[in-house]
């Protein structure tokens, strides 16, 4: 009889609850959304700093002997040494790596730093450059190179223009492939094969450094560049800190962002449940009365209406929740280019929390407690 | 006969008005009594207390070895949903629920709920095929009739109707009144507050109530025949 009696007060105040319901929809259907997406932006997050670039960089140890006698390139290392331990790293976590070799070439007479590469892997670790032009798909491609774009003003280049470089007493011809607008350093640029570079400043088998990219949140990099300095002793591994602090603390702004805006949206729908069910306190004090009178203890009386909100509550908040996954997957799609998931965890936690509010909401219902019926039943 | 309901020196006051003053006397089991008098005269007020809807201000009022005055809030619930079956002139259904609901409430608030049994209850008052209706999809008459079904699934010691005739028409006036005819003849008691003294002959004895004083205690005249 207890949920019988639950199914018709829903039943027929289903028209003055109606406020209430929309507004458990709507709050779960956000709350949801968002928690959904609390989970999800980790991910995403992640994902999208790895488009910033490589986040590890391992390059010669400080006290790395000197192994070119000329001024303008900097300490080397062997590649293989580097790149075949590279290799072997699991090449799930590895998105993107590549190693440079850094000269300092003369075009038209003009000295550019030239950065020798696997142009292949340059759209992967550099994910945000502006490019006009085509990107190298190859990194056995000696014959196409990538310019920054200041680089490309000052020498006057367009993609399929012919470039040469010189190197003392060496040069080299590409054909430019693409200008690069990367707003940093990069602009200052000229992008060619590795092998190409290695021929042109007589470096065969050496590099600057080698940059990597980890799939990870900002400890799993850490931990991948710890593993990498155990592995290569010789060389100098760190993770990039800038990208790593700063997704670090955009995910804590985030989460806090997502957190205070879910505890609005809790006290909101439990206002509007306060509201309605204080409307509807009135509307059942006649009801209660004649409960009382019939012998109804306040305790038995007032389990029905909590019951019903808690009903209400939950059928609400599930399909809240629903409508919330619905939600999220919209949102990153929107925000991040790719769905994200709904979470089963979240489903409970949205009909939980609006059982709660509900349940708050439904304070007024205390209001019951002090009918009396006698007062009641002569219509008072 | 057992003396069912002894009220002594009742009074109630509602600020400086006194609704009952000094009352007094007695109803034996499977009486049937009207209480007659004015409006304001404290015949409601009376029925309230017997009924533990209300308290008293002095004076005593038992029911079945029960005296009222010193029940609490929990004790009152108990006593009405086990010795008391009310039958209020505005017939007071719960609106959202069918007439059979409406008698099974009675049933959950006194222990647990008999569906055949309250389907009986209605069947008894005439009401075996409207059990599904909403209250207002029911005549006043019906409405009364489920409220008399409600009064008496719990087999209550003691019936108290308050005008329970007063809003109904000649020919439904007539079928309630019949079914407490029928009750009375079963056995049960009822103390029923009405104004018409054609109503009020049809009892054992009618109480008398003036300014919230018992004026006169009678036996009722020869009872008319109802149709």
């Amino acid at each position: 009889m207890f949920w019988r009696l639950v199914a018709q007060l829903l039943r027929g105040s289903r028209g003055r609850l109606a406020v209430a319901i929309i507004a458990i929809v709507s709050g779960a259907a956000v709350i949801s959304a968002l928690l959904n997406l609390d989970l999800g932006v980790q991910n995403k997050l992640t994902q999208e700093f790895r488009t910033l670039g490589a986040n590890i960089v391992i390059s010669p140890a400080g006290d790395a002997p000197a192994q070119s006698s000329s001024p303008d390139v900097p300490t080397l290392m062997p590649a293989d040494d580097v790149l075949q331990t590279l290799r072997q790293l699991p090449p799930a976590q590895v998105t993107a790596a590549a190693p440079y070799l850094y000269i300092v070439a003369r075009s038209q007479n003009i000295p550019v730093v030239v950065a020798g590469t696997w142009l292949d892997q340059a759209q992967k670790l550099d994910a945000t450059w502006k490019l006009d032009g085509n990107w190298v798909a190859s990194r056995e491609d000696d014959s196409h190179c990538l310019v920054g774009h200041n680089v490309a003003r000052r020498l006057h280049l367009a993609p399929g223009n012919a470039l040469e470089l010189h190197y003392l007493d060496r040069g080299v011809q590409c054909s430019v492939a693409g200008i690069v607008d990367a707003g940093d350093s990069e602009d200052n640029q000229i992008f060619a094969s590795l092998r190409a570079v290695q021929s042109l400043a007589n470096l065969p088998g050496q590099i600057s450094l080698a940059q990597v990219s980890v799939a990870g949140t900002a400890p799993v990099v850490a931990g991948y560049a710890t593993h990498l300095a155990t592995v290569l002793p010789q060389f100098q591994v760190r993770p990039i800190r800038q990208v790593a602090e700063a997704e670090g603390a955009l995910l804590g702004r985030i989460r806090l962002l997502i957190i205070s805006m879910v505890l609005l949206i809790l006290i909101l729908t439990a206002l509007c449940v306060l509201a309605t069910m204080a409307a509807l306190a009135m509307e059942r004090r006649k009801d209660v009365g004649l409960m009382k009178s019939l012998g109804g203890s306040i305790s038995r009386i007032v389990g029905i209406f909590l019951a019903e909100v808690g009903v209400l509550g939950a059928a609400g908040g599930l399909l809240g929740a629903v409508l919330g996954a619905g939600l999220s997957y919209w949102m990153g799609l929107r925000v991040f280019g790719t769905a994200i998931a709904p979470r089963w965890e979240v489903l409970p936690a949205t009909v939980a929390l609006m059982v709660v509010v509900a349940l708050t909401g439904a304070l007024p219902l205390r209001m019951l407690g002090n009918v009396k019926p006698a007062q009641i039943l002569r219509g008072e | 006969m057992a003396t069912l309901v002894h009220v002594e020196n009742l009074r109630k006051e509602f600020g400086n008005v006194r609704a009952l003053d000094g009352v007094s006397f007695r109803v034996n089991a499977g009486e049937w009594i009207a209480i007659m008098g004015p409006s304001g005269s404290g015949k409601t007020t009376l029925i309230n207390i017997l009924g533990g809807l209300d308290t008293t201000t002095t004076g005593q009022a038992i029911v079945d070895g029960t005296d009222v005055v010193r029940l609490d809030e929990a004790g009152l619930t108990r006593f009405r949903a086990e010795k008391i079956g009310f039958i209020f002139q505005q017939f007071h259904l719960v609106p959202y629920l069918t007439a059979l609901e409406n008698v099974m409430l009675a049933q959950y608030f006194h222990s647990t709920t008999d569906e055949k049994e309250a389907q009986q209850s209605l069947e008894r008052v005439g009401l075996g095929d409207r059990i599904e209706h909403l209250p207002s999809q029911l005549s006043g008459g019906e409405q009364q009739r489920v409220a008399v079904a409600r009064a008496l699934i719990n087999h209550p010691k003691l019936i108290l109707a308050d005008e329970p005739t007063g809003n109904l028409d000649e020919a439904n006036e007539e079928i309630v009144l019949s079914l407490l005819r029928e009750l009375h003849g079963e056995g049960h008691t009822i103390l029923m507050v009405t104004h018409a003294a054609t109503i009020g002959r049809l009892a054992d004895r009618r109480i008398e109530f003036a300014h919230g004083r018992l004026v006169q205690a009678a036996a009722a005249p020869l009872k008319p025949e109802l149709a």
